[in-house]
């Protein structure tokens, strides 16, 4: 029996030496001779299109923009492949794992980082070279990385975040939805003014400050050529000085200590708070959650420069049909078929020529058509903000130590200093 | 007839040793291997030595994260050890509608630890149920930081996990009474045992190998929390990470594409060693008991 045993865990060492350690870049395919094929190939055959949570509220206009595809390339055929929206991230990289994802994926630029770097991505830009042409150069640029040559992904729709504010709280609490804040300090006084009326019942500030926060005070994140972190200057010591004082003086509920991103907006939707930051669609998804506040909401532009959220469809060196993924990408992501997308959602287009369309500059009279054009105004000074080398691990690391200088158990400089150290390390571990 | 082949127990066993091969002798073996390298979820995995060892020396969040969870072992362990065997032994009464009762205590160890988690998160929660009936108590002037408090918030942790742990291990305790011989208890009590005597002498003895086994269930569990701790703190593990469990970072280390395999190996295995600690402990002392 000993022997028996003796042989399996042999059998099992040997098995993980030779794969649990060998998880090597996956493809090693000349990414040239891809994107020669994907630029000169016939379009043709089977290609595969996986989204991300479009089913079942966009089920129509997936299945519209793929008939079109197979419309205009009769030989081709489109299996399309919609992914849930939780657990994304875990799906891409089993597939990415195991050599398996589908021809034309959509990733956005925090997903297409560590595929790019592992060479499992093509070089758009090398099979369609008119693609800076053709979208909005944020856009493109998210698909760019420092130290990596090269364009992983068609843009595909944008967007940025816009404040808004509960006027009846506003209201009832001393304070004028037409002079809103446009600076923290202004934000910090409202907030008191706000607390002193409501006894501290409701709150203008609910988040605690982000990579976001630290960018618009003037704080370099990271350094250029990508390798560590910046973040820990005397400029985000003074702002989160600023938190952790109005923290202390009562103007943010505990939760901001412990609450992620999301958080801010719950209490926003509970009447808790009067203040968040969402994309341009957030007062439709309010009218279901709460019909009530959703007609008192007042949106404005956020403050500083705006966040800018994009969307791509990346492309896999190991397609066996480049051509037909290449132009599948290029159909998806067009100015007509990303204006249709716009119109049934808040979302932007990424092209060019979509720039000038008046759906988007024109508003409905509604608070939600008001966000919609602020969102699309705001869109042309918006900025990836939150470098796309932050992973889960160092947005905990930095929530953590964000949280802990705004609760007074570090001082802010410990706190961003411990952050940046931690952070580093994540980056070359 | 018998008609015995060589391989036939082979043939039977197969199943479950090809199972325990590929689902947890692999996993284990991959994981050490893993940690002498910096294997990442999409590639590397060259050899690095001891080096993810030496990093957990210089890991500041490891220090708190192994505070946390031995605090919540020797909070855990007398709380959940003792208080499920006097609840066993008030619901191992015949009396009229006891079903009831030990269905009751038992329903929390069927509910989802997320779950559970979850509502005892609103409860907390400066605006929940707890503090509301503290603030109009008077008991409190402001919302008590059950979820932002360092301290506080692993106390409502170990809170959690005994009000969810107290049926099962209650469950536990009741089929090892049902195993004392009652003669032993009527024959205390005709030689004018009081029932503390009764339940010190007779009833004691009889479940001390089941205490045993209690405790180092309870201590291996309370060495790997995490569910607790992470849904109550929104997966942020408090202020500064101070409340991060070993499992928490485990988690967030490994998490991702970017994700240090190779360094949450190495914590699993220093995890897996400190749990063999306990275990050994509690059943070197039961032997000596015996």
């Amino acid at each position: 029996m000993r022997r028996i045993w003796a042989a399996l865990t042999t059998t099992a060492v040997t098995a993980a030496a030779l794969t649990g350690c060998g998880l090597g870049s996956g493809d090693s395919k000349n990414g040239d001779s891809v994107a020669s094929a994907a630029a000169t190939g016939e379009v043709k055959g089977k290609v595969s299109l996986q989204t991300w949570a479009l089913k079942p509220k966009f089920t129509d206009y997936v299945q519209g923009v793929i008939d079109g595809f197979k419309k205009k390339y009769p030989g081709v055929e489109v299996e399309w492949l919609d992914q849930p929206g939780e657990g994304y991230s875990n799906k891409v990289l089993s597939q990415a794992a195991a050599g398996s994802l589908p021809d034309v994926v959509n990733l956005p630029p925090d997903f297409a980082l560590p595929l790019a770097k592992k060479d499992l991505l093509l070089d758009v830009a090398k099979a369609d070279p008119k693609l800076a042409d053709e979208y909005v150069a944020g856009g493109v640029d998210a698909y760019r990385f420092a130290g990596q040559d090269g364009t992983y992904g068609y843009p595909w729709y944008l967007n940025t975040d816009v404040n808004y504010w509960s006027s009846e709280l506003l209201g009832t609490n001393g304070l004028d939805p037409k002079k809103l804040p446009t600076t923290l300090d202004e934000l910090i006084a409202q907030a008191r003014v706000m607390k002193e009326k409501s006894g501290g019942r409701t709150y203008l500030m609910s988040r605690k400050p982000g990579i976001g926060d630290l960018y618009n005070a003037g704080v370099k994140i990271m350094a250029d050529d990508g390798k560590s972190f910046t973040f820990n200057t005397p400029e985000a010591a003074a702002l989160l000085d600023k938190y952790r004082d109005a923290f202390k003086e009562g103007l943010l509920p505990n939760d901001v200590l412990t609450n992620t991103y999301a958080g801010n907006t719950k209490l926003f939707n509970s009447g808790t708070a009067a203040w968040t930051t969402a994309g341009a669609n957030y007062i439709t998804a309010l009218a279901t959650d709460n019909p009530t506040l959703a007609p008192k909401v007042v949106p404005s532009p956020a403050m500083n420069t705006p966040p800018l959220y994009v969307q791509g469809l990346s492309i896999p060196k190991s397609t066996k049909n480049p051509a037909a993924a290449v132009a599948l990408a290029r159909w998806v992501t067009d100015a007509e078929n990303q204006a249709s997308l716009a119109h049934l959602t808040s979302v932007f287009p990424s092209t060019k020529a979509s720039a000038n369309d008046p759906f988007f500059s024109r508003s409905d009279g509604t608070n939600a058509g008001d966000a919609k054009v602020i969102a699309f105004t705001s869109l042309a000074k918006a900025k990836i903000i939150q470098p796309v080398q932050i992973d889960d691990a160092m947005s905990t690391v930095i929530n953590q130590q964000i949280a802990l200088a705004i609760s007074g158990d570090a001082t802010s400089k410990q706190a961003l200093d411990s952050a940046v150290e931690q952070c580093n390390k994540l980056l070359k571990g | 007839m018998t008609h015995r082949r060589w391989f036939t127990p082979w043939l039977l066993a197969g199943p479950a040793i090809i199972w325990l091969a590929v689902f947890n002798l692999w996993p284990a073996v991959n994981t050490v291997i893993l940690s002498f390298t910096n294997a990442k979820p999409l590639g590397g995995g060259q050899f690095t030595g001891l080096e993810n060892y030496g990093r957990i020396l210089d890991d500041a969040q490891l220090a708190d994260a192994l505070l946390n969870s031995i605090v919540f072992m020797l909070v855990c362990l007398p709380l959940l050890t003792v208080l499920p065997l006097l609840l066993a032994l008030l619901v191992q009464r015949k009396i009229p509608g006891i079903t009831f009762f030990r269905t009751a205590f038992y329903t929390p160890v069927i509910a989802s630890a997320v779950v559970v988690a979850l509502i005892w998160g609103w409860v907390l929660d400066d605006r929940g149920l707890v503090n509301g009936l503290l603030q109009q108590s008077g008991l409190a002037d402001s919302p008590v930081s059950f979820l932002t408090d360092r301290w506080l918030l692993l106390f409502s942790a170990i809170a959690l996990t005994a009000w969810k742990g107290l049926g099962y291990y209650m469950v536990i305790y009741l089929s090892a009474l049902a195993n004392v011989p009652g003669e032993l208890h009527e024959a205390a009590a005709v030689d004018g045992a009081s029932p503390f005597r009764r339940f010190w002498h007779v009833t004691l003895p009889g479940v001390r190998p089941t205490m045993m086994l209690i405790s180092v269930l309870i201590s291996v569990n309370a060495l790997r929390v995490f569910s607790e701790l992470y849904v109550l703190s929104n997966g942020q593990g408090g202020p500064g990470g101070r409340d991060m469990s070993v499992v928490m970072l485990i988690q967030m280390y490994s998490r991702g594409f970017t994700g240090h395999l190779g360094y949450a190996s190495a914590l699993s295995l220093m995890l897996f060693v400190i749990t063999l600690g306990p275990m050994l402990l509690l059943m070197r002392l039961n032997r000596k008991a015996a």
